[in-house]
């Protein structure tokens, strides 16, 4: 195994931070797009990311149904 | 005079609220600043960042380049024109993130003294270019463009009375 960053360079490694977070943002959003637009139920995506239905719904439900995706019930 | 300046930044503001939002952005930050500077066109802001070869599509492919990078220092190799695309939220409304706040306050410490609402576009840009850090420092460096010489050159424009 390799070092994950190089411990000399701070600024790199923060910078890879906020990469990561941008990436995590980003497969959130179309991941849980693509969950719902193959039928998938708040629940079932709030079960494998780990948070409650609400907070994902709250999160997504606006963007999707401006999105046109037919949304199952709750 | 100063309505025209105002009416330039808060222009800035909503155009850089139409990026972030396209972006999937929850805040307006820095990046999001530049690219509606460079969309701008005819402020002396966009045509010394065009002259850098920073068009808007330029500053687009440096922040994904950076974005690349930063993540292969975690380890993670990806091509960001490859990642799945999510449909953004037209009826968000992106706050002012940190970065752009940072970027705000540099622009009216930079000289000469700012007077009344006479935050114009070129005081932004030296206001953007003024830091090392951050994801717009890193993306002119992905790009190969000499951040200190460009500050330097928008810092004597306004000093020269442009705006």
């Amino acid at each position: 195994m390799t070092e994950l960053v190089d411990p000399k360079d701070p600024a790199a490694g923060l910078a890879a931070v906020v990469a990561l977070r941008r990436l995590a943002d980003r497969l959130e959003d179309s991941q849980v797009e693509q969950a719902m637009r193959a039928g998938w139920s708040w629940s079932d995506v709030a079960e494998v990311l780990g948070v409650t239905r609400q907070a994902v719904h709250k999160k997504h439900a606006r963007r999707l149904v401006a999105a046109g995706v037919a949304l199952r019930r709750r | 005079m100063a309505s025209d300046a105002k009416d330039v930044r808060a222009l800035l503001v909503r155009e850089a609220r139409t990026v972030a939002r396209r972006d999937g952005s929850r805040s307006i930050e820095a990046e999001h600043v530049l690219l509606a500077l460079a969309a701008t066109r005819t402020t002396s802001a966009a045509r010394m960042l065009a002259e850098a070869g920073l068009t808007e599509e330029a500053i687009r492919a440096a922040l994904d380049r950076e974005w690349e990078q930063s993540l292969a220092v975690a380890g993670i190799a990806v091509r960001i024109g490859l990642l799945p695309e999510a449909t953004p939220d037209g009826s968000r409304n992106p706050h002012i993130g940190d970065s752009t706040r940072l970027l705000l306050k540099r622009a009216m410490d930079a000289s000469p003294k700012l007077g009344a609402g006479r935050l114009g576009p070129l005081r932004i840009l030296v206001g953007i270019l003024d830091t090392e850090r951050g994801r717009v420092a890193r993306a002119l460096q992905a790009a190969g463009v000499d951040r200190a010489a460009l500050r330097t050159r928008a810092a004597d424009a306004l000093a020269a009375g442009e705006h």
